[in-house]
């Protein structure tokens, strides 16, 4: 199951070239305009990213979800700069922050500085007061900074000398992290992993893929490439777009599956932890995301396996053995979801 | 005592323990001298055919083992344990309060046997995992070799049930195809996993639409009225006739 390697480019759970529905087998919902944003946003990122089309489409679908993503992958797959670019598609504020070992809660949540002429303290929002914040190589500050990411990621604010300061709408963190490098990194807790909608696996570039970075760049393009991408969607339409993915529709039995299919994870044997009931909230928001993007108006069991690897990989721990042995969490996704059968 | 006094008793003790030895020693020497002489006076006695065939017939006498008869594993098994428990409540320990114990291993094994033959499942009792619980499927339904499809789309469709209906229709066709082999039925399989397995041609596209309007009515809880049930009806038939020529 080649989930973060598939193309969600389809406008149904059945592959593109299936016949077109006609009424009544057709959307009740107008999902034309959902559809040409994302397609623009795909297009505005293409003209600077080669490939990478599932995570371009997780990332969509994280946005519309209103869920946070975790991107790991080995150095030089464009992680930070895709998201870089998806932030500038979108019409908010944007920060970047890059964590380092000595980086204190207060440089990101902000802090209170004494105001001499008014004899108060006065709080000075940190680098998190943004819409869309880029967190490079999260895992290169200590758990004490990781930790203050929890309240403003799960709650939307943070508390500060007993007052409360609310995030704007959209706020969607895109955080990245090298697989590989150990040495001065902290791992993040496992709360604050399941913090996270997606965890995608940012891979290398198949052959053609990567020839095409090398054409573009001899060719010169690889100078200015920020520029080149246009804003798609205000905070405004992002928040109208949340609004319509919240009205999907879900049928009963697939809401028996999703709990399923979170719920296996916490009996099989190669693990040790399994996922959390956020896990089956994700896996939901995420599929009615997902759905509204294939241009229907209800969740498919397609669309719910689909997300699975993504939705649970991070939240999952296998135990030592399997580890040892070199089993990767999404194996056991996928073991989970070929045992549990489909809602037909 | 004295030393005079003490000095007399050793002598007559000497004297007490020496006499018989004096006399074994010349008690032994006319023996001996009467065995170098007697070998040519000795006369062997042999017992009579009579007296060996009473001494053999005597049980003390007889050292041959008894053959063991042939005892299957089971009856074998049975004499052990018989055996064991016997030795077990004849021990002094059994009648003080041993045997409680013993009735209490006996009664925990067979409830834990009827438990057994009921199903009922009490792992997590002891701490670990239960076993899955299976979820509310019609699973009857989703057995696609268990149903009378004709019968239960026509009881659907005279209930005015016409997403049961199509619902019962695409399982139909799946089961068509399957018994075709153009694919293989699993339950934890999508549509596009279906879809992906049908070959490229009419029946690919007439799949892949009785497909999407099983997936809108049934996933989409779509409310159907009958002239609207009826394209679903006339899309699943006229994949059913495509599906002549491969039958052939």
């Amino acid at each position: 199951m080649e989930n973060d390697f598939a193309d969600l480019g389809s406008t149904s759970s059945l592959p593109p070239d299936s016949p077109q529905p006609a009424a009544p087998f057709s959307p009740r919902a107008d999902f034309s305009r959902l559809q040409a944003s994302a397609d623009a946003i795909r297009r505005e990122l293409g003209k600077v990213i080669v490939g990478q089309q599932a995570l371009i489409d997780l990332l969509l679908t994280a946005i519309l979800a209103d869920g946070h993503v975790l991107l790991e992958g080995v150095p030089g797959v464009a992680k930070t700069l895709t998201a870089k670019l998806l932030a500038r598609t979108l019409d908010v504020p944007f920060s970047r922050i890059q964590f380092t070992p000595d980086m204190m809660p207060s440089d990101v949540l902000g802090t209170s500085i004494f105001r001499p002429n008014s004899a108060e303290f006065e709080f000075r929002p940190g680098p998190i007061f943004a819409s869309v914040v880029l967190i490079d190589e999260i895992n290169r500050a200590p758990a004490k900074t990781q930790s203050a990411l929890f309240e403003v990621m799960e709650e939307r604010h943070i508390t500060q000398d007993g007052t409360t300061y609310p995030m704007q709408e959209p706020f969607l963190v895109l955080a990245t992290q090298n697989p590989i490098e150990q040495e001065g990194t902290y791992r993040l807790p496992e709360a604050q992993l399941d913090r996270f909608l997606f965890k995608i696996n940012v891979g290398y570039p198949t052959t053609a893929e990567e020839v095409a970075i090398l054409q573009g760049h001899h060719a010169g393009f690889g100078g200015t490439p920020l520029e080149a991408v246009s804003t798609v969607l205000s905070a405004a339409d992002i928040r109208a777009l949340r609004q319509q993915v919240r009205q999907q529709h879900v049928e009963p039995k697939l809401l028996e599956y999703i709990a399923q299919l979170v719920g296996n994870t916490r009996a099989h044997k190669a693990l040790y932890l399994g996922a959390s009931p956020r896990a089956s909230l994700a896996l939901l928001n995420g599929a009615k995301a997902l759905s509204a993007l294939r241009g229907r108006d209800f969740v498919t069991p397609e669309d719910v396996q689909f997300l699975a690897p993504a939705v649970l990989r991070h939240r999952i721990l296998l135990t030592p053995e399997r580890e040892m042995e070199g089993t990767a969490p999404d194996d056991v996704v996928k073991q989970i979801i070929q045992q549990l059968e489909v809602p037909r | 005592m004295p030393p005079l006094r003490r000095s007399c008793c050793a002598l007559l003790l000497l004297a007490s323990l020496g006499e018989p030895l004096v006399a074994e020693s010349q008690s032994l020497a006319p023996r001996q001298l009467q065995l170098a002489a007697a070998p040519e006076q000795v006369s062997l006695r042999r017992p009579t055919a009579e007296r060996l065939k009473a001494l053999r017939s005597q049980r003390e006498l007889q050292y041959e083992m008894e053959p063991v008869p042939q005892t299957s594993a089971w009856d074998s098994f049975w004499y052990r344990f018989r055996r064991w428990l016997g030795r077990l409540l004849n021990r002094p320990a059994y009648q003080h309060g041993w045997r409680y114990l013993v009735y209490g291993a006996f009664l925990v094994a067979f409830v834990f046997i009827v438990l057994r033959l009921l199903k009922v499942d009490l792992t997590g009792a002891f701490g670990r995992n239960p076993q899955r619980m299976p979820l509310a499927y019609t699973t009857e339904g989703e057995d696609i070799h268990a149903v009378d499809f004709p019968a239960r789309i026509a009881e659907a469709e005279a209930a005015g049930d016409y997403r049961l209906a199509v619902r019962l229709g695409f399982l139909s066709v799946l089961k068509q195809l399957t018994d075709r082999g153009l694919l293989t039925w699993r339950p934890e399989k999508t549509n596009a996993d279906y879809l992906a397995e049908v070959p490229a041609g009419p029946l690919h596209a007439a799949f892949g639409q009785v497909a999407r309007q099983f997936e809108y009515a049934w996933y989409g809880e779509l409310p159907l009225t009958a002239a609207q049930y009826a394209l679903a009806r006339e899309a699943r038939l006229a994949l059913l006739q495509l599906l002549t020529p491969h039958a052939a």
